[in-house]
């Protein structure tokens, strides 16, 4: 099913190091049905290992809540998002940045 | 070390048996921990459950405001859990079962779930609903909750566990635990397969730092594969929620790639039992897997899934129940159900989902190393070699037993300060992937792995594919296991970091399965050789028993524990078996 590409634009900043955040695009072979979710395990899985956000003991079919984020600006869950084309992933807000799409506790 | 955390009982994992057993440490006054490597009462396997509590129902009918059946008997039940589970079951924890259910679920329904069915020996519940209601009484009682902390290693002295070495994930932080008792309530190893119905939390860890300290595994060649889960689309990947519509619906159309119904080739008895009861995740998954392997798969590898004879009116009844507005969980499945309505096929295949070995342990779940328990499905519990009962109700009735039991044990014991060289040497070992400049790249390994695992630790095995298999594992455990290396050295949230934890872990594990389903010549449950098509009751009612030897590890038989049911004897073909298994069933309606 993976036809062309699409670019998906994400969100990086590691308070710890970084003044500020930054953007980074990454192409990601589209399937239809694909999350945003999908995207970012196939960027960290083949492109970037570096890339942060909440997967460790994500459920990844939207039980855990903890992957909430922006998907083309608008608030929802990264692993139910279904995505169409080029797309640009953020946190919900830069303030409460653990590490890129990573939020902090309590946040 | 960065944080040193004192406590009486040490609880690991944060999943059903996990609360249920810190709960009933802290009833004894006690000092409680529970440490969770995902979101409190959201990670491990419960909340994505469906969930049903099994109980007798006889018991089940004397509790208020429930149905039950009052012609059912705990002497029915322990007949049924038995032949569904091919008399490789423990009956002493059987028993345990059933004699510890009745107060679990009247427990629940005081701290608040919500029941949608009751029908002959089962409630239907939600996950989330039981972990929000053992949430509520864990914070009410006063244990101590930690969230997002894996536990790397378990620290012994003179063969007694004293305490363990954790790792917080968000700070990358670690954290000493001084402790006089460990519950191990870590869960399935889900995460070293892919696909899986699993959460990514499930990677095996307590199952793996138990046996390093020298506890032993059982049966750890049972793993029970969904049957009808979601391959596609991506999104619902791993989704059981097939499997849950077809069950409850009972029935639909399954086809292969030819578009054969496929389980028309088998005896009609087991596939009327193997559709409409859960013994349909052995069957299903058993005659999906012979499709697959037989060139007549789905693209990802499967099968297709579609409502055939059921009528529409009866899907959008399950629907309401299981899905109301077709939202399962947070997933949006409008199109599936415009699909189903037009009777249009989706791709399902077999997933592992349940993991019937585990830590092996007595019936008060304490295992081989002093101050050490087991509960829930990281324990070698009470099924045997095929689950069809209820795992929710098995992690409760025995996350209950051992928290207790821990409690006393640790009323007793002395806390000590685990040795400074002991623990130097186990973050050392730790920080290894962190500290290499060059090397491999941890997800990298991981998938190869998981997909590998998949593939010859299915429903269907043989001796060639387990021993080619094994050469992998081999491979990967000495050549690249060594070599993993993390590209960001960050220690905050670091994801690399954490599978190069974990891929050990889940290797492990592989191994050691795998060794016992090639020592294991027989078919049984959930394990089926192609080479050794034969239920052997004469040779194989015994369990596989692994502990570690030198550098490897041995496996040494153990007779099956049995209290009251006798064994039966003979060699039998495996499907025959299993029809003769479920032909055993009491006279008790449902689904279990
Ligand atoms: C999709 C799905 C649906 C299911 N549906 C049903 C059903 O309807 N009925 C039924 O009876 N059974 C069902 N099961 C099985 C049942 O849900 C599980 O067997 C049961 O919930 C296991 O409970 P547990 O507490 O032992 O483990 P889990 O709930 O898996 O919890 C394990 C916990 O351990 C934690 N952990 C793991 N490693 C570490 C570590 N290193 N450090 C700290 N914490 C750690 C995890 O984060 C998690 O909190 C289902 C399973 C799946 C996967
Ligand atoms: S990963 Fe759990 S809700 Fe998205």
């Amino acid at each position: 099913m993976a036809s062309a590409n699409i670019k998906v634009r994400v969100f990086r900043f590691d308070p710890s190091v970084d003044k500020q955040p930054r953007y980074e695009d990454y192409q990601v072979p589209f399937q239809a049905g694909m999350s945003a979710m999908d995207a970012l395990d196939y960027i960290y899985q083949n492109l970037d290992s570096t890339l942060a956000y909440y997967d460790h003991a994500g459920c990844a079919l939207g039980i855990c809540g903890r992957c909430t984020g922006r998907i083309n600006g608008k608030p929802g869950l990264l692993c139910q998002t279904i995505i169409a084309g080029d797309v640009t992933l953020e946190p919900l807000s830069a303030a409460v940045v653990l590490k890129d799409l990573v939020v902090k506790t309590g946040q | 070390m960065d944080r040193v955390i004192e406590t009486d009982v040490l609880v690991v994992g944060g999943g059903g048996a996990g609360f249920r057993a810190a709960i009933g440490a802290r009833q004894r006054g006690v000092r409680v921990t529970l440490a969770s490597k995902g979101p409190l009462a959201r990670c491990g396997a419960t909340p994505m459950a469906g969930a049903d509590f099994t109980l007798d129902g006889r018991s089940m009918s004397q509790i208020e405001g429930l149905a039950g059946d009052p012609n059912d008997s705990p002497e029915k039940v322990m007949n049924d859990i038995i032949t569904q589970g091919c008399f490789l079951n423990n009956q002493k924890l059987v028993e345990q079962y059933i004699r510890r259910a009745p107060q679990c679920l009247r427990e629940l329904i005081e701290w608040g779930i919500h029941i949608k069915i009751s029908d002959q020996r089962m409630i239907f519940t939600t996950g989330t609903g039981i972990m929000d209601a053992l949430l509520r009484k864990a914070r009410a009682v006063g244990v101590e909750l930690l969230e997002d902390i894996t536990l790397l290693d378990l620290v012994t002295d003179d063969g007694a566990v004293i305490g363990a070495l954790g790792l917080d994930v968000r700070s990358g932080d670690f954290i000493e635990f001084r402790t006089k008792a460990v519950v191990m309530a870590s869960g399935g190893w889900h995460k070293a397969f892919w696909p899986t119905t699993g959460m990514r939390d499930l990677a095996g860890d307590g199952l793996a730092m138990g046996y390093r300290a020298g506890a032993a595994l059982g049966n750890m060649e049972f793993i029970t594969f969904c049957c009808n889960v979601f391959l596609s689309p991506p999104a619902w990947m791993g989704s059981i929620a097939p499997y849950v519509l077809s069950l409850l619906a009972g029935g639909g159309r399954l086809t292969n790639s030819l578009g054969e119904e496929f389980l028309q080739k088998y005896d009609p008895y087991t596939v009327k039992v193997g559709i409409t009861t859960e013994w349909n995740k052995s069957f299903i998954s058993h005659a999906t897997m012979r499709e697959v392997r037989e060139g007549k798969g789905s693209p990802n590898g499967g099968v297709y899934y579609s409502r055939g004879d059921v009528p529409w009116e009866k899907i959008e009844q399950v629907a309401a129940l299981m899905c109301p507005d077709w939202r399962y969980k947070a997933i949006d499945l409008s199109n599936w159900g415009q699909m189903l309505k037009n009777n249009e096929p989706v791709e399902v295949g077999s997933a592992a989902e349940y993991f019937d070995g585990g830590l092996v342990v007595n019936d008060r779940f304490e295992t081989d190393l002093r101050g050490l328990y087991a509960a829930g499905e990281c324990a070698l519990g009470a099924f045997g070699a095929n689950r069809v009962f209820a795992a929710i109700t098995e992690m409760l009735v025995q996350g209950a037993d051992a928290g207790d039991n821990a409690a006393c044990y640790a009323q007793t014991a002395k806390i000590l300060a685990p040795g400074r060289e002991t623990l130097f040497s186990l973050q050392a070992a730790a920080e290894e992937p962190l500290r290499r400049s060059d090397g491999l790249n941890p997800a990298k390994v991981r998938r190869i792995v998981q997909e590998a695992a998949h593939k010859n630790l299915g429903p269907i095995r043989n001796r060639e594919e387990l021993e080619a298999f094994r050469g992998f594992l081999e491979n990967v455990r000495r050549e690249q296991l060594p070599n993993l290396a993390t590209q960001s050295k960050s220690r905050i949230y670091n994801k690399e970091w954490l599978d190069a934890l974990e891929l050990g872990n889940m290797v492990q594990l592989l191994e050691i399965a795998t060794v016992s389903a090639l020592i294991r010549t027989e078919s049984r449950g959930v394990h089926y050789r192609e080479d050794c098509p034969l239920t052997d009751n004469d040779q194989w009612l015994v369990e596989n028993v692994v502990r570690r030897a030198g550098d490897g590890f041995e496996i040494t038989p153990r007779p099956v524990t049995v209290t009251g049911m006798a064994l039966p004897t003979g060699k039998t073909p495996y499907l025959e078996f299993m029809k003769k298994m479920m032909a055993s069933h009491s006279d008790t309606g449902g689904k279990h």
